[in-house]
């Protein structure tokens, strides 16, 4: 290759190389470094150091120019990101932009991206709730998808591993399908959302649960993360932006930083991954070949271990890129299930509603997380005309409203001074599991080429039946439970949004027992080629309704741990 | 870090969006900034004086002493629709004879009390779809804008999160279930 660099293969040859420095790339990364493992990590985006490239992490309200707002220019040009809770001004430059990075949406598909070191973990919604064995057997019991390879067994140790790393707040709740972790103290719910919750005990015999929803942020006593330069979270609320206390878990404050100080770490930033290279004569996989996303120069690197974690759909393109004349259709794809099967979660779904009691109460100070409804439906067996469930969020609140009445004087006064309190405002969003199927995927577009000339990604997926149906149970359902809470005003809507923002897409490079009809094995190694690790949301099997980047990192601990095992044995 | 640092920040990893002259508001830039509307120096303190009568100084700042007419046209230079815009700078042009006809008087000669009256009365016109009525109608959006953007340059600004009801990016712990009955209030006289 003409324009390959010229530093010598040994300065460009590594132990380990990780793809990827979001959540589950840092998180192989750091585990890799942990072992002694001499481990480069190549983003494609630009560097993010924590707290020096936060710029907007302390300023105040005031000193955005719309004060928050996008403009219309920016919506005009970004219809896609724009509709990203998110993407407002304080955060957008974390985002991608849609003129950036086109990709082809066979069917409308809102593509949420961070392309930056650090990814997504700088503005995730930092949710973690462990997935149980109700979610692992759902496929085999219900018969979609294929068979998880592992258990909740195989994987409950590594929960424990990155909860107390990352720090998650939580109770011990005690729900079967929704297991207990290594837990800081947890946030309270408020007054309204306990009455809610031992309302839904009551009526519905202890099988309906809201608690506390876990979350990646350390509360009450932060000694534990002061090694990693972490304190605790101050409530503020404005994650998004970085935080300057460390107070949530995000690749940039914890992992990368930890993985830096055993010296073991090289990072790598603005390198597009063309492909992996596979080397026909040895068997196996070699490097990665990458692109300069700013001098559009090729280097490639080496390593004996690789592991592409470049967030779920990406990891698919790569591998789709990567061919050979072992694989004409993509590394590892001797099934051809390479880039199907991906799915997502339903949150087109949500309930409101008010309500009159406990209108002595007001809250005061500020929270990082919410309730949670942990899935009721088809647990234990299947019971509904659909298959599955969905987990929902559930929270209330009240406040002052401005009071803008009048003009003048009387207007300042008004505004000066909040009088009345409002009702009690109470709502819940639906997290449905979507069922992969084959008639969802992803795939190389024929002619269409990205700024690197890397084959811009085709994406087709799409709701079915089976989402319409629990949509309509989820609205039916929380009516029913907020109605015998006594709640009023309840007003249902479906935003019929596109998969995607959600950003929970999830398969295409699923894990399963058989190399005929999956792409990885139980230790999350491409069946073909066992020196590649996937364990970013490309692995998943089944999208259960839990947020699943917790799952990722856990994956991501073990096939490290699983690597550098199986390197010894060498 | 410096703000105008950071928020340069922003406009360069953000695409160069041409936010930063808008928030300055420093005179060589100021124009730029409603490059979208088509605002002469007279409108613009018409402008000015309607935000004065919704917010005005008393025993603390008013929305004139806060530069909340530059506001307002940002707002509306750079976070509205064009057909919005259009409502809006139709708006403003009709005001002068809308104050005349329904007042009797120029705006500026009405008193304090006569200002706010008139203020009054135009935001609640809904306007019809007659040629007159849409004309009230664009009035009534004018006027409405106006105030709800006023409210928010004037509430979400230095002055009042600083001095006045200081913000708090560290809002503390959260307490669930407060009595309200213990929440002490104190007073802010306008």
């Amino acid at each position: 290759m003409a324009n390959l660099n010229l530093r010598s293969t040994q300065e460009r040859t590594y132990q380990a190389i990780v793809v990827g420095s979001g959540i589950s790339g840092a998180w192989a990364a750091k585990e890799l470094c942990d072992l002694g493992v001499k481990t480069l990590m190549i983003e494609r985006g630009p560097d993010v150091k924590h707290l020096k490239d936060y710029p907007t992490t302390n300023m105040l309200p005031h000193e955005f120019p719309h004060r928050g707002q996008l403009t219309e220019k920016i919506k005009e040009e970004n219809p896609v990101i724009s509709k990203c809770y998110a993407f407002r001004e304080d955060a957008m430059h974390f985002f991608v932009k849609d003129a950036e990075h086109p990709y082809v949406q066979e069917k409308p598909f809102d593509w949420i991206r961070g392309y930056q070191v650090g990814g997504k973990s700088l503005m995730w919604a930092r949710q973690v709730q462990r997935w149980s064995d109700f979610d692992f057997e759902g496929p085999a019991r219900d018969g979609f998808a294929v068979d998880w390879p592992i258990r909740y067994k195989d994987i409950e140790k590594w929960y424990s591993h990155v909860e107390k790393f990352a720090g998650v707040s939580g109770f011990k709740d005690g729900i079967a399908h929704l297991p207990d972790g290594e837990f800081l103290p947890g946030y309270d719910l408020n007054v309204v959302e306990k009455y809610f919750a031992e309302t839904m005990k009551k009526e519905y015999g202890g099988e309906r649960h809201v608690i506390s929803a876990r979350c990646a942020h350390i509360h009450g006593n932060a000694d534990a993360f002061a090694a990693q330069g972490r304190g605790s979270c101050q409530n503020r609320n404005l994650c998004q932006r970085g935080c300057p206390f460390g107070g949530y878990f995000s690749s940039n404050s914890s992992t990368i930083p930890w993985a830096l100080k055993t010296g073991n770490l090289t990072i790598r930033p603005d390198a597009v991954v063309h492909s992996v290279i596979y080397d026909e004569a040895k068997g196996k996989a070699t490097g990665v070949r990458i692109i300069d996303r700013l001098t559009k120069e090729v280097e490639e690197f080496y390593a004996d271990v690789l592991f592409i974690n470049a967030a779920a759909l990406n990891t698919n393109a790569i591998l789709l890129n990567s061919t050979s004349t072992r694989f004409p259709n993509g590394l590892g794809n001797d099934s051809g299930v390479l880039g199907k099967y991906v799915a997502f979660h339903n949150y087109r779904a949500r309930v409101s509603g008010e309500y009159e009691g406990h209108a002595e109460y007001t809250t005061t100070g500020g929270r990082p997380t919410s309730g949670y409804f942990p899935r009721f439906r088809n647990v234990y067996k299947q019971e509904t005309d659909f298959l599955r469930g969905y987990a929902a969020g559930f929270s209330a609140g009240r406040g002052q409203g401005p009071n803008t009445d009048g003009i003048g004087m009387e207007l300042k006064n008004n505004l000066l001074n909040p009088g009345q309190y409002g009702p009690w405002h109470v709502g819940s969003h639906m997290m449905g599991e979507t069922l992969p199927k084959d008639s969802n995927y992803v795939a190389l577009d024929g002619s269409l080429k990205d700024e690197w000339g890397i084959p811009q990604l085709k994406v087709s997926m799409d709701y079915d039946d089976n989402d319409e149906k629990m949509v309509k149970d989820y609205l039916e359902q929380m009516t029913e439970m907020f109605t015998k809470a006594g709640f009023t005003n309840i007003q249902t809507s479906d935003s019929k949004q596109a998969p995607g923002l959600d950003i929970h897409e999830m398969g295409g490079v699923r894990m399963g027992k058989d190399p005929k009809t999956s792409m990885l094995n139980a230790n999350h190694q491409l069946h073909a080629v066992p020196n590649v690790y996937v364990t970013d949301g490309s692995s998943m099997t089944s999208t259960s309704t839990q947020n699943p980047s917790l799952t990722y990192m856990a994956f991501a601990a073990r096939a490290a741990h699983h690597a550098v095992a199986e390197s010894k044995k060498k | 870090m410096n703000r105008r640092h950071a928020l340069r920040h922003i406009a360069l990893i953000s695409g160069g969006l041409a936010l930063i002259p808008s928030c300055d508001f420093s005179k060589e830039d100021i124009l730029a900034a409603y490059e979208n509307l088509k605002i002469t120096a007279t409108q613009k303190a018409l402008l000015a004086a309607i935000s004065d009568s919704i917010i005005p100084a008393g025993e603390i700042k008013g929305a004139l002493d806060l530069a909340v007419p530059d506001f307002i046209l940002v707002m509306v230079n750079d976070c509205f629709t064009k057909e919005n815009q259009e409502k809006f700078t139709a708006g403003l042009q009709a005001f002068p004879d809308y104050a005349e006809k329904t007042a009797g008087k120029k705006f500026a000669d009405l008193s304090s009390k006569e200002k706010e009256t008139l203020l009054l009365q135009g935001l609640a016109l809904t306007g019809d779809e007659n040629p007159e009525g849409t004309v009230l109608a664009q009035v009534g959006y004018f006027l409405s804008s106006t105030k709800r953007f006023t409210i928010q340059g004037y509430m979400v600004s230095e002055y009042i999160q600083t001095e006045i009801i200081p913000y708090s990016l560290i809002p503390g712990e959260y307490n669930g279930a407060v009595l309200i009955a213990d929440i002490q209030k104190t007073r802010v006289n306008g």
